[in-house]
């Protein structure tokens, strides 16, 4: 039964990867050079504090307006806590450049 | 690729989950994405595997004569010897003086030299990369110095030899590397398929890219090389000396960490990749950010480069072994001595992030000339020692043909169509091919006849590649015969 529930849930929060073309990141720098790009994903229902239940509860007895519900989160995000170190290449018109914090190095629930 | 693009895309609909609650738990796990994740990860150890494996080699074992003793050691050595220190210091301050003559004709120099000459201390060498190799070779140098002092168009090198086996790996290494990245069909640009575009340079960067260590030395060389250039793109940033030029000194020093920390396999696939059109041959030439590393304002007589070269320890050290390594002989097929491509590219390599750094001086692919960044205007009655200095750069055939062997070498795919990769690339490398059919071209010949086609002379690579492909099985394992 656990083990059913378990993997409903998904993976918790970690650190994937996915190969990709710098052109491909769609920040306007154009060049064939692939990397690996490394992400956050994952769940952090596991990593809920009083915070986010009190949070939760509080929004569903309707003790926030309607505007104030919208805007408070009331579950961790699955976010980069550390990002790689700078990411350097050759674009497709021979320039060399230079992105910071473009990849992430570590995951956390925050 | 574009299915875990996809799978990205999917995520960051659902991002929306950290604002509202119950968005649902459908496509947070990305199949596709981990499958993908496994897959690489199988390959990228399989890799390290052969690297591993390869590199771990029994490389000393079979060497049968003595090692040179490290100069370091034989100074320390020396100065424990109470005979040999006094002699040394004799024979260092006779070479203080002016020039050999004088120092021969002295007596007691003649005879510290002669007792000198039966200790070690002459025959001392360095390691590449060693602990210290900063201060052995200056031991090496104080003890050489005043014996070739403008004498000598080439220096001795000051390395201990390489050993030859390493050739033959990483050679084999490159092209079982190449077929993984390049055979598989995963979406590669491949040169034997037509409809893609083939750029072994960018493979060749994207085989770094994934490799973590090499990621991280390469853009740390990129961005110390480009940094004061970018800075002076924007005109935001007001720093008025960044407007000049980088700063060489720590680009040359990125350079060299890049080099001597990773792995061949990776280094050589950028360098001497092998190109068929210009944006390739212009990748290849930006590997080591000429702008920063190699062009300068003006081109400095050759000669005066090598005075300055020969100033500073590493880069006289460097040239020499280069000289060494990369000298042109009628005897051997290859035109390198003892045939040896791999020792060669090394201390090629190894000249990059020196004064003397070398580098393609335009981004031709058919035909690629090297050359450091001097000329022979202004040589005066030395003109001709000029023009052979340059020569060796230029128009050194050991140095092209192993570039070539590396780059056509590193093309050879082993098993185009197999999706298995470690019994095939084993069982290909390891068995020789007696026979050989037109279409099937196990060895370098068809990039040869390519080349031919191109108009450029293949200096019997064939031959060579053939029998080192064929050989390497049993090179591995035989014990050396010098």
């Amino acid at each position: 039964k656990r083990t059913k529930r378990a993997k409903k849930r998904g993976k918790p929060c970690s650190l994937r990867d996915v190969e990709v073309t710098i052109s491909q990141l769609g920040l306007g720098y154009f060049s064939d050079e692939t990397i690996v790009f490394h992400y956050c994903s994952g769940k952090c229902t596991a990593n809920r504090k009083n915070y986010d239940l009190a949070l939760a509860f509080m929004k569903s007895s309707r003790l926030l307006t309607r505007d104030q519900r919208e805007k408070a989160r009331h579950s961790p995000c699955c976010r980069p806590i550390a990002y790689e170190e700078d990411t350097s290449f050759l674009d497709n018109f021979s320039e060399f450049h230079t992105i910071h914090e473009i990849s992430a190095k570590a995951c956390g629930c925050v | 690729m574009t299915l875990s693009v996809q799978g990205l895309a999917v995520h960051s609909s659902v991002e929306e989950d950290c604002l509202i609650e119950g968005s649902g738990e459908k496509g947070w796990v990305t199949t596709n994405t981990t499958g993908e994740e496994d897959l690489r990860l199988e390959r990228k150890t399989l890799v390290d595997e052969l690297v591993f494996s390869m590199s771990s080699s029994p490389i000393l074992s079979e060497s049968g004569h003595q090692e040179p003793m490290d100069c370091l050691r034989a100074n320390e050595n020396c100065n424990q010897d109470q005979k040999c220190s006094q002699r040394f210091r004799i024979m260092r301050q006779c070479l203080a003086g002016k020039d050999r003559n004088t120092m021969l004709a002295n007596k007691d120099c003649q005879v510290a030299m002669e007792v000198l000459q039966e200790m070690a201390l002459f025959d001392c060498r360095c390691k590449r990369g060693m602990k210290k190799e900063m201060q052995c070779l200056q031991s090496y140098w104080s003890i050489n110095i005043g014996m070739t002092e403008g004498e000598d168009f080439y220096e001795p090198s000051p390395y201990e030899p390489m050993t030859p086996h390493r050739q033959s790996d990483a050679f084999r290494l490159a092209s079982i590397i190449s077929g993984i990245h390049s055979g598989t069909g995963k979406g590669q640009p491949h040169c034997s398929d037509p409809s893609r575009t083939c750029n072994p340079c960018l493979d060749a960067t994207k085989a770094c890219n994934l490799n973590e260590n090499c990621k991280r030395q390469r853009s740390n060389y990129i961005s110390t090389c480009n940094r004061a250039q970018a800075q002076g793109q924007q005109p935001s940033q007001t720093q008025p000396q960044s407007q000049e030029s980088c700063n060489r000194k720590r680009c040359h020093k990125a350079l060299r960490q890049f080099f001597e920390r990773i792995d061949t396999q990776y280094s050589y696939g950028l360098l001497f990749c092998s190109c068929k059109d210009q944006a390739c041959a212009e990748r290849r030439r930006q590997t080591i950010v000429p702008n920063c590393s190699y062009q300068d304002k003006n081109k400095p007589n050759c000669l005066q480069l090598r005075n300055n070269c020969r100033l500073d320890v590493h880069c006289r050290s460097r040239l020499a072994d280069f000289h060494t390594n990369c000298q042109m002989t009628p005897h051997s097929v290859s035109s390198c001595l003892n045939d040896d491509y791999q020792a060669c590219l090394a201390s090629y390599t190894r000249l990059i992030g020196t004064d003397m750094t070398p580098n393609y001086i335009d981004s031709s692919h058919s035909n690629f000339t090297i050359s450091p960044w001097c000329t022979c205007r202004g040589s005066g009655n030395q003109e001709e020692e000029c023009e052979k200095f340059l020569q060796d750069f230029r128009e050194n055939t050991c140095l092209r043909n192993a570039i070539q062997a590396f780059g056509y070498g590193s093309k050879l795919d082993p098993q185009p169509t197999s999706d298995s990769i470690k019994p095939d690339l084993v069982a290909t490398a390891n068995v020789p091919k007696t026979t050989m059919e037109p279409g099937e071209a196990p060895c370098i010949i068809s990039s040869c006849a390519n080349l031919h086609e191109l108009g450029e002379d293949c200096y019997h690579l064939n031959r060579y590649i053939c029998d080192n492909e064929v050989g390497t099985g049993k090179k591995l394992s035989k014990p050396k015969l010098k």
